[in-house]
């Protein structure tokens, strides 16, 4: 799993969001357009690149992109 | 008070949940119950806990259509059914996929469709029946990532008027229930992908979430005779939630 690929795909959840403004060191739980719905896609991103099940409170014990993509890897 | 005494029904998806307790309240009213359900250890703790009667249990995949052939084969007729098993998914619209519809309607739609027709064909309802079809508030909204399960749901309530139309020259009834959000295992699941707390969501409830009773009241009472003059109806049960 490469990190440029996976900020890339991250960012792709977003519509209103310049994916250039997004990079592992965000914290995503402050960006305007985050939502549950956006949250739900970064799920759905994550299940169907890596085959890897994230859950809501992985978001809420995450900060930046990077915490996520660590919690993903260890699930690898 | 009205009498299920002796009655023989049949609860999918007894093995959790609102079936498991609409199993045990059917038993407390001296009805005798048939669980289905997948796994068979989780049957055998209900009818374990359930009061004295001839209770039964099978184990088998409702999406799978031998399994269910086998099950038919060993019934005789039921007083009513609920067609109660189903699963949630979560996806939004853009992640959609054949693989991702099936799942759920195979399970949700499909899994009740085709057993209530084996039934049908089979003559396994009697005259005067009921049958009770759990379909979901969901079905009625437009929650974020729930287009899936709400069309499964959805596809439910329509699918239980024709029955109730075709089936009414034999006076066997067909009713939904739609219920809001129930405390059972099935919301653990909701809550691992909300980032909303379950807690705050029950602020949009006047009357707080519901308890699996709370369901189970109003399926005794559609399967029972009192209810007689019911059919092709979509009742909604939600503490007030679509009062808003
Ligand atoms: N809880 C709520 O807030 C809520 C709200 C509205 C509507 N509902 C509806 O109420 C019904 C019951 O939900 P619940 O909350 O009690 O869920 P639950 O605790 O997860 O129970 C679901 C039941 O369905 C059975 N089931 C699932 N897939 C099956 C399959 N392929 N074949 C046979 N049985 C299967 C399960 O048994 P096995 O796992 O052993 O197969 C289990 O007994 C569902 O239709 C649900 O959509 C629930």
């Amino acid at each position: 799993m490469k990190e440029n690929d996976f900020v890339k795909n991250f960012a792709l959840q977003f519509d209103e969001t310049d994916p250039e403004s997004i990079s592992l060191s965000t914290n995503f739980k402050d960006l305007e357009e985050w939502s549950s719905l956006v949250a739900l896609s970064v799920m759905a991103m994550v299940d169907e690149e890596y085959g890897v099940r994230i859950t809501a409170d992985d978001f809420k014990n995450s900060s930046t992109l990077a915490d996520v993509f660590e919690t993903i890897k260890k699930r690898l | 008070m009205f009498s299920l005494q002796d009655k023989r029904f049949l609860v999918t998806g007894g093995s959790s949940g609102i079936g498991r307790q609409i199993s045990i309240h059917l038993g407390q009213q001296g009805a005798q119950v048939t669980l289905v359900g997948r796994n068979l250890e989780r049957l055998q703790n209900v009818t374990a806990e359930m009061k004295d009667g001839n209770h039964k249990c099978f184990s088998f995949d409702l999406t799978k259509q031998n399994e269910v052939a086998a099950f038919i084969k060993q019934q005789i007729p039921f007083d009513g059914i609920v067609f109660n098993a189903g699963i949630v998914d979560y996806l939004p619209i853009k992640f959609m996929s054949d693989e991702k519809i099936n799942k759920v309607f195979d399970v949700n739609f499909k899994g009740a469709v085709l057993l209530c027709q084996q039934l049908i064909k089979n003559k396994l309802i009697t005259k005067g029946g009921s049958l009770v079809f759990i379909s979901s508030i969901s079905s009625k909204l437009g929650i974020p990532g729930t287009a899936l399960y709400a069309a499964s749901k959805a596809a439910i309530c329509a699918y239980s008027k024709v029955v109730a139309s075709e089936l009414a020259a034999q006076k066997i009834r067909a009713n939904c229930i739609c219920p809001g959000i129930v405390i059972t295992p099935m919301t653990a699941n909701a809550e691992d992908v909300s980032t909303t707390s379950l807690e705050d969501a029950e602020k949009e409830y006047p009357l707080g979430y519901g308890r699996p009773e709370d369901v189970s009241a109003l399926v005794t009472y559609l399967l029972s005779d009192e209810s007689r003059w019911m059919t092709g109806t979509d009742l909604i049960l939600d503490g007030g939630l679509t009062l808003k």
